[in-house]
């Protein structure tokens, strides 16, 4: 069932363009997939599927709410909707819609919303993200996936369209950078992907942390740390297994979001760990419980301490914490 | 005027090998019956540059435990070295000079000591694997926990190729493990300049580095160094559990403290 | 079709039958939104006798019509008319609102068969009616939607998103009822947050707007079949209704949006219903000999 396009096209294209892409190539096949706009067309990047299918698709003008209704009526006559917004949109204009319709209803919608983050760092604010995860994840029934980039939102769409029942889907706005070369490395929804091994920390990452995440631990291991990199690129269900083996195997983890640190990615493992009963050492990398200035994206995650710098000097200063006691030095005789 | 290399042999004698005593009173049952009921101290030491180096036993009521360094008192029994030429020539088996003895009228507290003394000197010159399997595992856990230690007592003393990995090291567990047997273990844990030697397994997560043999043949051939180490880890009879560079690098600190300790 | 004389006869005898339930529900579970229950209910037994193109034996039927109750609160009526189907057993009826039952203040579309939306959030409803009917329309359906507001509920912003994007599509068989009983919970709308001119609005969205007694099942019947055959324009059917409509002590009166009765109290709305019941068939059969 292909997903046919390569590793050469995705760089040219941008993660909302691979989406697009690969809907295209899924609605060939499914007649029942429809996608819906909220006058975000252009900046999600729906268009293509515009052209090949245009009464397959649906214009509902700047009225997020009204989209979100229409959707879930549309999931529940049979048809598998895709609908494109803003993450700040889905999680807080048509939140009501989202819970009472989809969630509540377990309407068979599949909500792509870009612009996660401050990926949209000009916007300011009002156009920024950093609550939508939180938000999400306390939606039951709900499905919520961060694609690390271009390769795995593709891999993502299609497990959405297998998936039975509403998925949040979150991505950035223009070109992330590529963390896999190819589709075929088992993508699977729940089960984090890690990315590089090591035994000193524990980096978990989502969507556009998790480049920044093997980055640095490129970096780390020069300075000789070993630090382990998990792609949690589904954050409902959580990869259980995968932070308590993480925890287990290397007692120190950070997580990395461009989201608030409050009930994200962060507080997702914090859940995990604290139920566990394992000790841990813990950092939550994010937006420290604030809104973002205006700026380019890359400046932003640095001001935010979510780049590359922020993960290695974060791990730096964790691996300066001691979880066992530190004044007893003596040898055992 | 003592040398670098009789420092690092002397630490490594007073504090990674004299501690083994203990381990062996409390492993042959002979000579933990020969000390039930009995008190007293045993102190072997030696005069250095740096005044009186020492390992000394308190024995409670036949509990034994092991002190680094003097006694403020007299001890019961004491082996006294008057330099640390021969106490580590002494140790290594190539001096004949012999110690003043002081106590050696308390035959209670001599006796076992000695005895534990000789059993150890007898089973860290053996050069071949011993055929009893009790025998094989006193003799891996002396192993684990002689080179743990030297290599800390090396970083103490500032030996450089220990204190140049040890300083720049986060803080990190390397541990020494016998499949099987969760009481023949050992590790050492290493941060920024520091380090603590340890008995038994690391619980707490898991080690940055494990040297794993999955018997104690296997942990014998290398330690005895009869066994070839590579066709060892190509056999599967040693793993190295975590980054095969680290396992080279804890190799070759083994061998250097195995250097200062042996002839 | 305009109604026979017998079939007039049999819709309100059907209406009022539901009437009855929903005061014996209420009885049952001590309160309701009996006010709102009662301005709906003729036309809804009037869609359900007439028009709904559904399966008693099967819910779920892909191409049966679908009825979105968006004023979702009125629950306690629409369940009357899914015990008269069949779809719910009348004998749970009595555990209307308890802790366990299937049946509550806004249904449950995932337990109750019939329900085709779990509303009850106001303002929904009219987005996934739309949603219903464009997903017909992709699929090559052809069954009819009706969605039914209440009037306060058309203060919510997003019932006219929903009304803009119904006009810009206009997807055929898609009907929109509107229960304009003047009245919400604190009080009249006209005191609360005006609507007038509501008819205009519906019109200034692009829809064919008609008001029309929501008590007379003939004017109703007229109305509903016009707007499913106009394919030009969508259409809305503001019913004028009145709250608590029958009952004495409720009519007209917006206290009565939601509220507990007592047995003498359900006695003395039983009279009322039989007393208005009455009225009504008279009116009919004295029309009939004219």
């Amino acid at each position: 069932m292909g997903i046919s396009f390569t590793s050469i096209n995705q760089t040219k294209l941008s993660t909302g363009e691979v989406y697009c892409e690969t809907l295209c190539e899924l609605a060939e096949e499914n007649p029942r997939i429809v996608a819906l706009t909220a006058d975000l067309g252009q900046s999600s990047k729906i268009g293509e599927f515009m052209k090949k299918f245009p009464d397959r698709f649906y214009q509902f003008g700047i009225a997020e709410q009204n989209m979100y209704g229409v959707a879930a009526g549309m999931a529940k006559a049979g048809l598998i909707p895709f609908t494109s917004s803003f993450a700040i949109f889905t999680s807080c204009r048509a939140l009501d819609q989202v819970h009472t319709d989809i969630c509540y209803q377990r309407a068979n919608v599949k909500m792509i919303s870009s612009h996660a983050g401050t990926s949209f760092g000009q916007a300011g604010t009002t156009h920024h993200s950093t609550e939508d995860i939180a938000i999400m994840r306390s939606m039951a029934n709900l499905v919520v996936i961060v694609p690390a980039d271009g390769m795995e939102t593709a891999n993502v769409v299609r497990a959405a369209v297998e998936y039975e029942g509403p998925v949040y889907i979150r991505i950035n706005r223009g070109f992330d950078q590529l963390v896999y070369k190819e589709l075929d490395y088992g993508y699977e929804i729940g089960k984090a992907v890690q990315l590089a091994e090591g035994t000193d920390v524990t980096i978990i990452a989502c969507g556009s942390g998790v480049f920044q995440a093997v980055q640095a631990s490129a970096e780390l291991d020069a300075v000789g740390i070993k630090a382990r990199v998990l792609n949690m690129h589904t954050i409902k269900p959580i990869d259980k297994d995968a932070i308590l083996k993480a925890c287990r195997d290397t007692r120190r983890i950070i997580t990395v979001e461009d989201h608030n640190v409050i009930g994200g990615l962060g507080g997702a493992v914090a859940e995990v760990l604290a139920e566990s009963g394992m000790s841990c050492a813990f950092r939550r990398l994010g937006l420290q419980d604030c809104f973002s200035p205006i700026g380019y994206h890359e400046d932003l995650m640095a001001i935010h301490g979510i780049d590359t710098n922020g993960i290695v000097k974060s791990v730096h200063d964790l691996l300066q914490l001691d979880f066992e006691d530190d004044d007893d030095w003596d040898d055992e005789v | 005027m003592d040398t670098r290399d009789d420092r690092y042999s002397g630490k490594i004698f007073f504090n990674a090998v004299l501690p083994l005593v203990r381990v062996i009173i409390e492993d042959v049952p002979g000579i933990t019956a020969s000390l039930k009921g009995k008190s007293g101290t045993f102190q072997v030491s030696a005069m250095t540059d740096e005044g009186i180096w020492a390992t000394h036993f308190t024995v409670d009521n036949g509990v034994v435990t092991t002190t680094l360094g003097a006694l403020d008192d007299k001890p019961t029994v004491e082996l006294a070295f008057k330099n640390l030429r021969d106490f580590n020539g002494f140790m290594k088996g190539t001096s004949k000079k012999l110690p003043s003895i002081r106590g050696l009228m308390r035959l209670g507290i001599l006796i076992p000591f000695m005895r534990a003394l000789l059993k150890m000197a007898s089973l860290l010159g053996l050069k071949e694997a011993p055929k009893e399997e009790e025998t094989q595992r006193l003799l891996v856990k002396l192993y684990f926990y002689l080179l743990s230690s030297g290599i800390s007592q090396l970083n103490r003393e500032g030996h450089p190729m220990i204190t140049e990995w040890t300083r720049k090291s986060p803080n990190r567990v390397y541990a020494w493990t016998v499949d099987g047997y969760d009481d023949v273990a050992a590790y050492l844990r290493v941060k920024a300049g520091k380090t603590k030697a340890a008995r038994g397994r690391y619980r707490r997560s898991q080690p940055f580095f494990t040297m794993r043999f999955i018997d104690l043949e296997s942990a014998l051939a290398t330690l005895l160094g009869t066994g070839d180490m590579m066709e060892l880890v190509a056999g599967g009879k040693m793993i190295m559990e975590g980054g095969p560079e680290f396992g080279n690098m804890l190799g070759d600190y083994m061998l250097l403290v195995g250097s200062y300790a042996q002839a | 079709m305009p109604l026979t004389k017998e079939e007039l006869l049999a819709i309100e005898a059907k209406a009022h039958e539901h009437r009855r339930t929903i005061i014996e529900t209420t009885l049952c579970a001590g309160s309701g939104h009996i006010g709102g229950a009662l301005s709906m209910i003729d036309v809804t037994t009037l869609l359900y006798s007439r028009f709904m193109r559904i399966d008693p034996d099967n819910a779920d039927w892909e191409d049966r019509d679908r009825f979105i109750l968006s004023k979702g609160h009125a629950g306690i009526g629409f369940v009357a008319i899914l015990a008269d189907i069949g779809y719910v057993d009348r004998r749970d009826l009595e555990t209307f609102n308890l802790t366990g039952s299937n049946l509550g203040i806004h249904l449950d579309a995932s337990k109750v068969p019939g329900v085709d939306a779990s509303t009850g959030s106001l303002g929904h409803g009219l987005s996934i009616a739309l949603g219903t009917a464009l997903a017909a329309k992709q699929l090559g359906k052809e069954y009819r939607t009706f969605c039914l507001l209440g009037d306060g509920e058309c203060q919510e912003g997003s019932v006219w998103e929903a009304a803009m994007a119904i006009s810009h599509f206009n997807p055929p068989n898609l009907v929109t009822l509107v229960d304009r009983n003047h009245a919400q919970i604190d009080g009249m709308t006209e005191d609360v947050m005006p609507l007038e001119p509501f008819a205009d609005k519906w019109r200034a969205f692009g829809f064919h707007t008609v008001t029309v007694d929501g008590h007379d099942f003939e004017a109703m019947n007229d109305a509903i079949r016009e707007a499913l055959d106009r394919k030009d324009v969508p259409t809305c059917i503001i019913l004028d209704t009145c709250k608590g409509k029958g009952i004495g002590f409720c009519e007209g009166n917006y206290r009565w949006h939601y509220g507990g009765i007592t047995q003498e109290m359900g006695e003395e709305a039983m009279r009322d219903l039989d007393a208005y019941y009455e009225r009504r068939v008279a009116a009919i059969e004295w029309r009939g000999e004219e």
